[in-house]
């Protein structure tokens, strides 16, 4: 397993277009993607679960990827996210 | 007779076709045969998904990148592992399709709507959307073909959605009237787009109709007839043929310069907000962009527009315009025009206070970043720089220092430019007008700004009701104000455009072309019109009624003869 906390800094935050390229992205892995925010663990793979988070530009989430491929979907989405999720 | 929201421009008169709000009632079943039931389901989000893309492809053509993600994500919720993959856990368990659907994307309702923000409250339509769309095909309800109406059709629904519109075929629809909307609606932009007359937020209209009823719409005035009498049909018959007529010399127009009877020429130029607006100058034959008001990328905004957000959309109007000149006008806030995340200070006056180039000036580094995305765009197009609110001749030399330090910055960093980019600025107060002389002589150029000038020339409030008598551009007062200005511009030798709403009046045209303006900058929809009234003017004439006019002493004279001479 392999975790890190990132600051979401694209400043509309996991709204559509992000909740959507990161659930794609999520889902050509064969790991659990996952975010821990706010005391829930959020599947990223769900565009609709990633939007009902709620995840604001500033908010402090904590990556979780486990799995047979888990360095790669880690390094790709952690990357993703950092560079402001293509907005 | 009702009344909306004039949207679209036009007048249609045709037959009605109602778009209707279907029963998608349906009896909660269990089933047996849970895998032909997960097929049908299967088969209906199949054709939902690639019916979607499809859509979404068509709104990216006709209307843009941002409302086509809107559908694009619709397809993107329905494969999710949390719609249907839950709903067809509910289908193995022996529900029907339509509960399934139905049971889930309540849930997703139900738990959207209560969430603490607002973007993403606004999914809630999104989902339900989805869940229409796939129920219909579940329940084999088909909608009106919008596409194959008959011509002459006025469609008449409660609100046009994309999916909708991306169906219209402009030839067949003369007109749209809807429940809901206003001019910036979706709806609103779809219809002017296709140009087809549309008339918004008629309460009730749905239910007050029938299909096959006449309708008249008036989309200049908002107003619909619907089974008028003789006189009132045969009155708007007359006033289509006269629209149309008009539009028809107006096409006349199209790709000719702009020159007045004399032959002589001016430019014509158009006043845009978005860099989105410059391909409706380019469709309207604008010559070039003389006001592009750069609010929008602070308005629209959660957040200041860094640099590189500002270029993209300053480069993508300059390459619109192909080598057209680009006036850009630097940020104009303060006044009536709030950015909630600047955190501006609530004034007393706000329009005598700290505004435009006064706070750009005291915001050195946010108006540094804007001046520096100007100045990169340069490099694709003719781009010139204006400043607004200038009062003091300082306020040009101080931007004009950024400038110099902005193209140091850019040649040590080996980004290209155009070295010989102009700066000039908007006269729209009586300060700059008064010493138009001197601010000429560091000015590469003026632009009349007509509504502020009018306001602070007559020192009126146009929103109080009590004293907007007083707002006019036909005072003498404003009027020997524009005189000035264009004779200190012509005098020191640089261009003076008019980018208010006045430079596409037919009655001030005469004016400005005597007074010796030189470039007129008009909403782009006026741009033919404008084109049409200069050339049927010659220098000669237009000086005459001028030397008259400008003899009066009182704005209802001015009017009245300047009415009787009007040319349209």
């Amino acid at each position: 397993m392999v975790s890190k906390s990132i600051t979401v800094k694209n400043e509309q935050g996991m709204h559509m277009r992000p909740a959507s390229l990161l659930s794609q992205m999520a889902s050509s892995y064969e790991s659990s993607v996952k975010i821990n925010f706010n005391g829930n663990s959020y599947d990223c793979k769900s565009i609709m679960f990633l939007m009902s988070a709620c995840i604001k530009c500033g908010s402090e989430i904590e990556l979780v990827c486990e799995g047979a491929d888990e360095e790669e979907a880690f390094v790709k989405v952690s990357d993703f996210i950092e560079n402001g999720m293509g907005d | 007779m009702k009344n909306g929201i004039a949207a679209s421009r036009g007048i249609g008169i045709g037959s009605i076709c109602r778009i209707i709000e279907h029963d998608l009632s349906f009896e909660a079943n269990m089933v047996t045969d849970t895998l032909a039931e997960k097929a049908r389901f299967h088969k209906a989000i199949d054709e939902f998904v690639e019916d979607t893309n499809a859509k979404a492809e068509d709104i990216r053509r006709l209307i843009g990148e941002k409302e086509a993600e809107i559908l694009l994500g619709h397809a993107v919720m329905i494969s999710d592992p949390a719609m249907s993959g839950e709903m067809d856990k509910m289908i193995e368990s022996g529900q029907c399709a339509e509960s399934a659907l139905t049971a889930v994307c309540d849930m997703f309702i139900g738990m959207f709507s209560q969430l603490d923000d607002d973007m993403m409250r606004q999914r809630v339509s999104d989902i339900a959307d989805v869940k229409v769309s796939i129920l219909k095909r579940l329940l084999g309800i088909e909608d009106v073909d919008i596409s194959s109406v008959a011509p002459g059709t006025v469609i008449v629904c409660k609100d046009l959605t994309p999916s909708m519109t991306s169906q219209i075929v402009k030839e067949n629809v003369t007109g749209i009237i809807t429940e809901v909307g206003g001019k910036t609606s979706h709806s609103a932009i779809l219809a002017r787009a296709l140009e087809i007359p549309a008339v918004l937020s008629v309460p009730g209209i749905v239910d007050a109709v029938n299909d096959k009823d006449t309708a008249i719409i008036d989309g200049n005035e908002g107003v619909v007839y619907i089974n008028p009498d003789g006189e009132i049909l045969s009155k708007y018959m007359l006033k289509r043929e006269e629209y149309i007529r008009k539009q028809a010399e107006l096409n006349k127009f199209i790709g000719k310069e702009t020159v007045n009877a004399d032959g002589t020429k001016v430019e014509l130029f158009c006043n845009i907000g978005t860099p989105k607006d410059a391909k409706k100058a380019v469709e309207c034959d604008g010559e070039g962009i003389g006001l592009f008001r750069s609010e929008f990328l602070f308005m629209d905004n959660t957040h200041l527009p860094t640099e590189e957000e500002q270029f993209e959309a300053y480069k993508e109007a300059v390459e619109t315009m192909g080598g057209r000149s680009v006036i850009i006008r630097t940020l104009d806030i303060g006044g009536d025009k709030d950015i909630p995340y600047l955190g501006l200070e609530k004034e007393e006056n706000p329009f005598l206070g700290y505004r435009a180039v006064r706070y750009c000036l005291g915001n050195v580094d946010m108006y540094k970043t804007q001046l520096k995305a100007i100045i990169r765009a340069s490099a694709f197009g003719k781009v010139k720089i204006m400043i607004p609110l200038v009062t003091t001749v300082d306020e040009i030399r101080l931007v004009k220092g950024l400038v110099s330090e902005i193209k140091e910055e850019l040649k040590a960093e080996g980004i290209t430019f155009d070295n010989s980019i102009e700066i000039g600025c908007m006269i729209e107060t009586a300060a700059a007008s008064l010493i138009a002389d001197l601010l000429a002589k560091e000015a590469d150029f003026f632009s009349i700004g007509t509504n502020d000038l009018t306001q602070y020339t007559m020192s009126v409030d146009r929103g109080n009701p009590k004293v907007a008598y007083l707002y006019s551009t036909f005072q003498p007062s404003v009027l020997r104000s524009i005189r000035h200005i264009i004779k200190c511009a012509n005098e020191a030798g640089i261009p003076v455009g008019m980018c208010g709403e006045a430079a596409a009046d037919p009655l001030m045209i005469p004016l400005l072309m005597s007074f010796g303006l030189n470039e007129y900058s008009v909403n782009p929809v006026l741009v033919l019109k404008a084109r049409c009234i200069i050339s049927k003017w010659s220098k000669s004439e237009a000086d005459e009624l001028t030397k008259k006019v400008m003899s009066m002493d009182s704005e209802e004279d001015i009017l009245k003869t300047l009415k009787e001479a009007a040319k349209e």
